[in-house]
């Protein structure tokens, strides 16, 4: 930035001079907070991983307790506990299902409420987001009730129908979890995908439909395309939010046999940190779970990103 | 203390916050840390202070009230938490961490030895309990015992004993089983009528405990400075394959007690006994009102006919946290709330179990709820089954991670029906290995 125009620079430097006062004015807030809740926190987490408690004093009882370096050892513990890594496994393939699940109903909701012929837009639009503003604890017990067998009308009626229903069974319970995920996050999915459908401009329906296209036309080759960022977006926030599972399990889990401390990573995690009082190495299956989620986050958006690009080129 | 214990645990505090928030919780501002190292000095005379008393324990606001109106500069007050799923020892441990323990907590006697490994809680002989230690009955006052050090006041146990619903019993033609073979035999009657004799809910670790420490288990000792661990030894082999027996032929239910299902089956009948201890007799009068008069209790089942070998399942302390700036008044609110005859009486009519104190109560004072065990003087079963606790059995440090390590391998057990010696197995290898991962020496026993 020295010298070599140096009029032109003394004027920018002043504009910019402002300009960056400004910038860092409004820029100040968000990143002391972004330090101090982010960044801060993912560092002394990964501090954290990489050390382990020491104790002397007979048993362990009374002693000093310090911490000392552990290298990887925490994460070759984490990898090798089949508990953690079977977590992986479910949430991954939850989200392979419901994920695809949700998003597809998102877009048809989000596609009925924007079509020409809806009614009542507004009140379905609210009745549809509603349950995200139910915290997810408070869906899961809600949920919970209509589980579990012997309270659950749901069950005695199926019951009743000759249809013996387990939503708590080992086979079941995870896709019972993906129920209550489904019906608290499409809405808001939906509303993602409407704010974009409002961003398409009028004139593009009208001369699709000058053209002859029929409304079926108009939403698959007109809106979801147009769409198509804000399916990414809601996507990749989906993805994240599978893999830190953790309300819904923890809350079905005192009702049912089928759901185990490591049944998501999040849960394991929080297990071995406030049950077994192992911090170290709840931090570095925490840092594991970031790591998983970036790589999936950014891959997803990679490979979304080419077919996108060879979209254009064709 | 020394330099480093000042500024030890100020570290902590902020990496355990961050290490909770890097998992994907916000802790509210961790709290201050005052402790300038020195012992703390305690009240001044006639200076008014508060102690903060974490419990979970229902009508354990009572005798509290009791002790402030007559202690007005010693005020108690009892911040309730929640004991699902261990999550009052989460708290107390992450309180541990952040340097903001309460003065005094609710902590059951499986889980004392894990507040002492992370130096938790005060020695109280250095204010002077032994001086009240003829005042509790023995075993329980051992429980606490590590080294020289006592470190918790014994408030009560939990003896077992088998509830069971008379007249479904009667009606059915099924005698009260005294053996565990009439027990089986009972639950295949039972079946037979289409209702379950009980459930074996894999995540009990509590009460498998109880039902190896009857047959003469013993999953933790000390040899030197070394940990070991039998959880894999022949009485617990024994236990598990008579339970894994009774699951694989589906003569008992496998859903978590005490839960709303359960509930549900114990106020219809569904389910006709249950295996408990000594404080549930409150559990049952608060969740099935309706089957009042028709429950009675009986010695829980022996492996050798009137062998009197019995277990205990609960049954808690009151201790005081490390941190306490008034480690004397919390001594002397715990003694007092765990051996003064009005507070022993508050405490059992809510139902706290069979007291740690030996005196200020009668037996018959804990038949609270005759009516509804249809006038049986029940306590006396278990005031009985307290007799024939044996005392040699200890707690390991890591009982939390030792009752998850049960409930996750019984729960894949009883879901791909391999073996319950298979669970044993496993959580005898694992805890070796967590003890070692706590920065203890461990070895099997």
């Amino acid at each position: 930035m020295t010298g070599r125009a140096p009029g032109r620079m003394r004027r920018m430097t002043r504009a910019e001079a402002r300009g960056a006062r400004a910038a860092a004015g409004f820029l100040l807030p968000f990143l002391g907070l972004f330090l101090l809740c982010f960044i801060a926190p993912i560092g002394f987490a990964l501090y954290e991983s990489l050390l382990k408690v020491e104790r002397t004093g007979p048993l362990g009882l009374g002693g000093e307790t310090k911490d000392v370096w552990a290298g990887l050892s925490n994460y070759a513990h984490a990898l090798q506990d089949e508990h953690f890594t079977a977590g992986f496994g479910r949430v991954l393939l939850f989200g392979a299902v419901q994920i695809p699940v949700m998003i597809a109903f998102a877009t048809a909701l989000a596609l009925l409420l924007e079509a020409a012929s809806a009614r009542w837009v507004g009140f379905f639009r609210t009745a549809f987001f509603l349950p995200y503003g139910v915290p997810g604890v408070i869906a899961s017990i809600l949920w919970g009730f209509l589980y579990v067998p012997g309270i659950s009308p749901l069950v005695e009626m199926a019951h009743s129908a000759g249809w013996d229903v387990d939503f708590l069974g080992r086979s079941t319970v995870l896709w019972s979890i993906a129920n209550i995920v489904t019906w608290q996050f499409t809405g808001y999915n939906m509303l993602v995908l409407i704010a974009q459908l409002k961003a398409v401009p009028g004139e593009l329906y009208e001369a699709a439909k000058i053209d002859g296209a029929s409304v079926w036309q108009i939403a698959v080759h007109i809106k979801l395309p147009l769409i198509r960022p804000a399916l990414v977006l809601t996507t990749v926030f989906s993805l994240i939010g599978t893999l830190q599972l953790f309300a819904e399990p923890k809350v079905l889990k005192p009702l049912t046999n089928s759901i185990d401390s490591g049944y998501t990573p999040n849960l394991a995690a929080y297990n071995e940190a406030f049950t077994s009082n192992n911090q170290h190495i709840a931090a570095a299956e925490a840092v594991l779970l970031a790591l998983v989620a970036c790589v999936l986050s950014f891959g997803f958006l990679r490979l979304v990103g080419q077919r996108g690009k060879g979209g254009e080129d064709r | 203390m020394s330099m480093s214990d000042i500024t030890g645990p100020r570290r902590r505090a902020v990496l355990g916050g961050a290490a909770a928030a890097a998992a994907g919780f916000a802790l509210a501002g961790c709290g201050g840390d005052d402790d300038g190292g020195d012992e703390p000095k305690g009240r001044k005379k006639g200076e008014k202070i508060t102690l903060t008393f974490w419990s979970w324990v229902p009508g354990i606001d009572k005798p509290v009230n009791l002790w402030n109106s007559k202690n007005p500069e010693v005020r108690v007050k009892v911040e309730k938490v929640s004991a699902v799923e261990g999550a009052q020892y989460a708290k107390m441990h992450a309180a541990i961490k952040a340097g903001n323990p309460p003065d005094l907590g609710q902590i059951e006697y499986p889980v004392v030895p894990s507040f002492l490994i992370d130096n938790g809680l005060l020695d109280l002989t250095k204010y002077g309990i032994d001086q009240h230690k003829d005042m509790f009955v023995g075993w329980q006052w051992q429980q606490s015992v590590f080294g020289k050090g006592v470190y918790a006041v014994p408030q009560a146990s939990g003896p077992m004993g088998l509830f069971l619903r008379q007249d479904l019993f009667e009606k059915w033609g099924v005698e009260p089983p005294a053996t565990w073979d009439e027990y089986e035999a009972a639950a295949k009657a039972i079946r037979k009528k289409g209702a379950w004799i009980e459930t074996f809910s894999a995540t009990n670790g509590n009460r498998f405990a109880g039902l190896a420490w009857q047959a003469g288990a013993r999953w933790f000792g000390a040899e030197g400075d070394t940990w070991t661990v039998s959880i894999d030894d022949e009485p617990t082999r024994k236990v598990a394959d008579y339970w894994d027996a009774l699951v694989k032929q589906k003569l008992i239910k496998t859903i978590p007690d005490r839960q709303n299902a359960w509930y549900k089956d114990v106020q219809t009948g569904a389910m006709a006994s249950w295996l408990g201890a000594s404080w549930g007799d409150a559990l049952l009068v608060g969740n099935a009102p309706k089957t009042a008069g028709k429950w009675r209790v009986v010695p829980m089942p022996q492996w050798k006919r009137g062998e009197g070998a019995y277990a205990n399942w609960g049954g808690s302390t009151t201790a005081v946290f490390a941190k306490t700036k008034y480690p004397k008044d919390a001594l002397d609110f715990a003694i007092w709330l765990n051996t003064d005859p009005e507070s022993i009486k508050l405490l059992i009519e809510n139902g706290y179990g069979t007291p740690g104190a030996k005196r200020g109560y009668a037996t018959s004072d804990l038949d609270v709820h005759k009516d509804f065990f249809g006038g049986q003087a029940y306590s006396k079963v278990f005031d009985d089954a307290s007799k024939g606790v044996d005392t040699s059995w200890k707690w390991g440090p890591a009982t939390d991670t030792l009752y998850q390590r049960l409930g996750d391998a019984f729960t894949a057990a009883i879901g791909d029906g391999s073996s319950f010696r298979s669970v044993l197995k496993k959580v005898q290898r694992d805890t070796i290995s967590d003890l070692k991962e706590k920065g203890l020496k461990a070895e099997a026993g």
